[in-house]
């Protein structure tokens, strides 16, 4: 799975992402809001869906995509609580180093 | 996935460096009381730098001197997983 803050860091797949939380919708669709092709939004698709931004099915002969915003959510937990520990390991350290001051 | 976090800690690099190298020192403030960690120490660039692998993932220490002492850098790397979800969920009744 690839990075989902490398994902987001395109303003295209932004516009998708964001596109996507309001409805489903197909490539086509979405190049229509764009100005890019539409093999570019499916390029962009492509990379979003790898990074577990974007979930698909089929209605017929088309392919409807969504956005799943667990990954984001995982990653901005795991930023929240790694640096809340290195908080407190950083304030033990300071104590540890300022106890020895004469 | 990065997290950074920096410090100044009043007192002298050479100190700073001790009780990130020194096992008994890193004892005292790595790990909160009773709790146990492998931790290795996998690269030193002695007064500047010191690279460690435990189970959660990498982290790189830089020191710097600094006028009212030593700035600290941390940067750990890793790959938020699903024990980050339990974590989310703590974060939810933080918020609610």
């Amino acid at each position: 799975m690839n990075d989902v803050f490398e994902a987001l860091g395109d303003p295209t797949r932004r516009h998708i992402v964001e596109s996507l939380s309001r409805h489903e919708a197909s490539a086509t669709q979405l190049a229509s809001e764009l100005p890019v092709t539409r093999q570019a939004v499916s390029k962009h698709l492509t990379a979003l869906r790898e990074a577990g931004l974007v979930e698909s099915r089929k209605q017929g002969r088309e392919t409807l995509y969504r956005v799943n915003t667990e990954p984001l959510d995982v990653a901005a937990a795991w930023i929240v609580r790694v640096g809340g520990e290195w908080d407190a390991r950083l304030e033990r350290l300071r104590g540890l180093v300022s106890s020895r001051r004469g | 996935m990065e997290v950074t976090r920096e410090v100044v800690l009043d007192a002298p690099v050479e100190e700073v460096w001790s009780a990130l190298t020194d096992p008994d020192q890193l004892e005292e403030w790595f790990t909160e009381d009773g709790e146990e960690r492998e931790l290795a120490i996998v690269e030193v660039e002695p007064g500047r730098r010191v690279a460690y692998t435990w189970d959660d993932g990498n982290v790189a220490i830089e020191l710097e001197e600094v006028e009212t002492g030593t700035r600290v850098v941390v940067t750990e790397t890793g790959e938020p997983g699903w024990n980050a979800v339990f974590a989310l969920r703590s974060l939810a009744y933080a918020y609610a």
